[in-house]
């Protein structure tokens, strides 16, 4: 812009302004400090930060903000030119144990022992798929807009799917998953959790888990692809370094392998969801989404009612706590969507819409949540609106999805504060 | 007369005590494992670097400074974090009390949080002297 700029920032974003402001080319930015938090604060406790000392410099801060808009540039900061960041050698040499340790003190890692990825695996792993190892294939950021993109070949994802304990017949899902631009962490400060759901014949020819306990720990394939997503967020996309791009306040304890389960198509009585999305039935497709997490919705409202509970009002009462700023993900066990098929929702479609239409909240309610789903409380139309008036919670049926998974022991649901994000094929990096 | 290893020997005629043998035996062949794992565990092995390609970095020479505050216009940006608008609005009133001749303009960026603004961006260029931005939380 060429105008003098003093950005202001809370002490908790240090590591974060400082390190991006210098992957975006000012080094030595002039980023003034305040203590944490701002939000929530009054206007007195605001006005005494401006008294007070910015924590980083120890000197009064309006002063620094005043000398960041006025005190004469360094030759640093007069600096152009480009810089190419290093990731450090090709390849590190050393003995199993010392291995381990080194790609875990140095972030590559989910803080776990994983098998190192050495020449011969890594070719070994290429064989999983026909595309050129040298392929860029895709961009991973922490979060899109705040933190440059970085790049990555099919060998860098390859490296990750060995250290994830992946086999190469797997490759090409984490090829997809690694291309669908969504990375399992994000820098927020909110702690997100993202899912991917599989369909197409890949499913069993790998022999992948949709029944009992499909997303626990009971299956190498579902297993492994999680854990590569992760793996790879970390290496190919920079993300997941605490207070750097990272700033989760409590982490969520689904990024260590993530929710990546296989939809159960044989024993669903509705479309497979990638149906849904354009794809045809025999084609490989995995579809990610993002969000909060996901929680169990057992015990709800509604599951008691006999001959057929009505997990339609289950579901609604299961989504009163997710927020807005997501969609809903709705994780049926087969029992359940035959259950809903009693119901009348004889197509994943129709439940959408029922649901869509009687999840509401309040006017009063949106107002006082933080991301309310205030999306009618915007516009023009929101000047009429009372308190009590009912709004949607999501403004569009699109904002609400099915996927039935499980090995119908008992008809039991879950329910995710998850958007979709979008489908990807999977046969294109067969 | 059950049949077991001490008896058989016995038969033989052999002593029984043969069968410590096979103790030590074991004894030596756990040595050899421990000293096999040990120097395996000191060979060396070659790992990738699982790193992908960061992008090259444009150094960006910072903007000339103003000589002084004194009779500029400073815009207060807000990029929509709650509680950014109200610290500004306390930063306009710190202006207002200690250098009474800096004329603050509010302004709330377009969009999400990492939104691009050319509108605002324009703005600031045509009438801006100077901008105090409010960056998250």
């Amino acid at each position: 812009m060429g105008i003098p700029t003093a950005p202001m920032v809370t002490i908790a974003f240090k590591d974060l302004a400082k390190t991006n402001a210098a992957k975006r080319g000012m080094p030595d930015e002039r980023i003034c400090f305040t203590p944490h938090p701002v939000w929530g604060k009054t206007d007195a406790q605001m006005y005494a930060y401006l008294e007070g000392d910015d924590p980083v410099t120890g000197k009064p801060l309006m002063k620094e903000v005043i000398g960041a808009l006025t005190d004469p540039l360094t030759p640093d900061e007069k600096k152009s030119g480009t810089v190419t960041p290093s990731t450090g050698p090709a390849t590190f040499v050393d003995t199993q144990d010392n291995l381990q340790k080194y790609y875990m003190n140095n972030g590559m890692t989910d803080f776990m022992s994983i098998v190192i990825p050495t020449k011969e695996k890594v070719d070994a792993m290429l064989k999983g798929t026909s595309h050129d190892p040298e392929e860029v294939i895709g961009e991973l950021t922490p979060a899109r807009g705040s933190f440059p993109a970085w790049k990555f070949t099919v060998r860098q994802v390859a490296i990750n799917a060995v250290m994830a304990g992946a086999e190469p017949e797997y490759l090409p899902i984490i090829l997809a998953i690694a291309s669908s631009g969504l990375p399992s962490l994000s820098s927020s400060t909110n702690s997100f959790a993202v899912a991917a759901v599989i369909n197409g014949p890949i499913r069993d020819k790998l022999n992948m888990n949709y029944g009992i306990g499909a997303m626990g720990p009971f299956n190498d394939v579902n297993a492994s692809i999680g854990r590569a997503w992760t793996m790879l967020s970390k290496n190919l996309g920079n993300c997941g370094l605490p207070g750097e791009t990272y700033m989760g306040t409590q982490g969520n304890v689904v990024s260590f392998n993530n929710l990546v389960f296989p939809e159960n198509e044989k024993d669903s009585p509705w479309t497979p969801f990638h149906v849904q999305k354009g794809f045809k039935a025999e084609e490989n497709v995995v579809s990610v989404f993002f969000g909060y997490g996901i929680a169990q919705g057992q015990g709800g409202k509604g599951s008691a009612v006999k001959p057929v509970p009505q997990f339609d009002q289950g579901l609604l009462y299961n989504f009163t706590p997710l927020t807005s700023i997501f969609g809903a993900l709705a994780v049926l066990d087969p029992l359940v969507a035959k259950d809903l098929v009693e119901l009348g929702y004889d197509t994943k479609d129709k439940l959408y819409d029922w649901l869509q239409k009687n999840a509401t909240l309040t006017v009063g309610d949106a107002k006082t949540m933080l991301f309310t789903g205030g999306f009618s409380l915007r516009g023009p139309q929101a000047a009429n609106l009372k308190d009590t008036d009912l709004i949607p919670r999501w403004p569009r049926k699109e904002m609400i999805n099915a996927v039935v998974v499980g090995g119908q022991t008992n008809p039991y649901y879950q329910v995710g504060n998850l958007s979709y994000a979008r489908s990807v094929s999977i046969d294109k990096w067969m | 007369m059950k049949l077991n290893r001490r008896n058989i020997l016995a038969l033989l005629g052999s002593s029984p005590a043969l069968l410590a043998g096979s103790a030590y035996a074991k004894d030596k062949e756990k040595k050899k494992i421990g000293a096999a794992s040990e120097s395996f565990s000191q060979i060396k092995i070659e790992g990738l670097n699982p790193r992908g390609i960061p992008p090259a970095i444009q150094l960006v020479p910072m903007a000339p400074r103003l000589k002084t505050l004194d009779g500029k216009t400073i815009y207060l940006v807000s990029d929509g974090f709650p509680g950014a608008d109200h610290f500004l609005n306390q930063i306009a009133i710190w202006f207002h009390k200690n250098m009474p001749s800096v004329k603050t303009v509010y302004r709330l960026k377009a969009g999400a949080f990492a939104d691009d603004d050319p509108k605002l961006w324009a703005e600031l260029k045509a009438k801006a002297n100077g901008v105090i931005m409010a960056i998250g939380h």
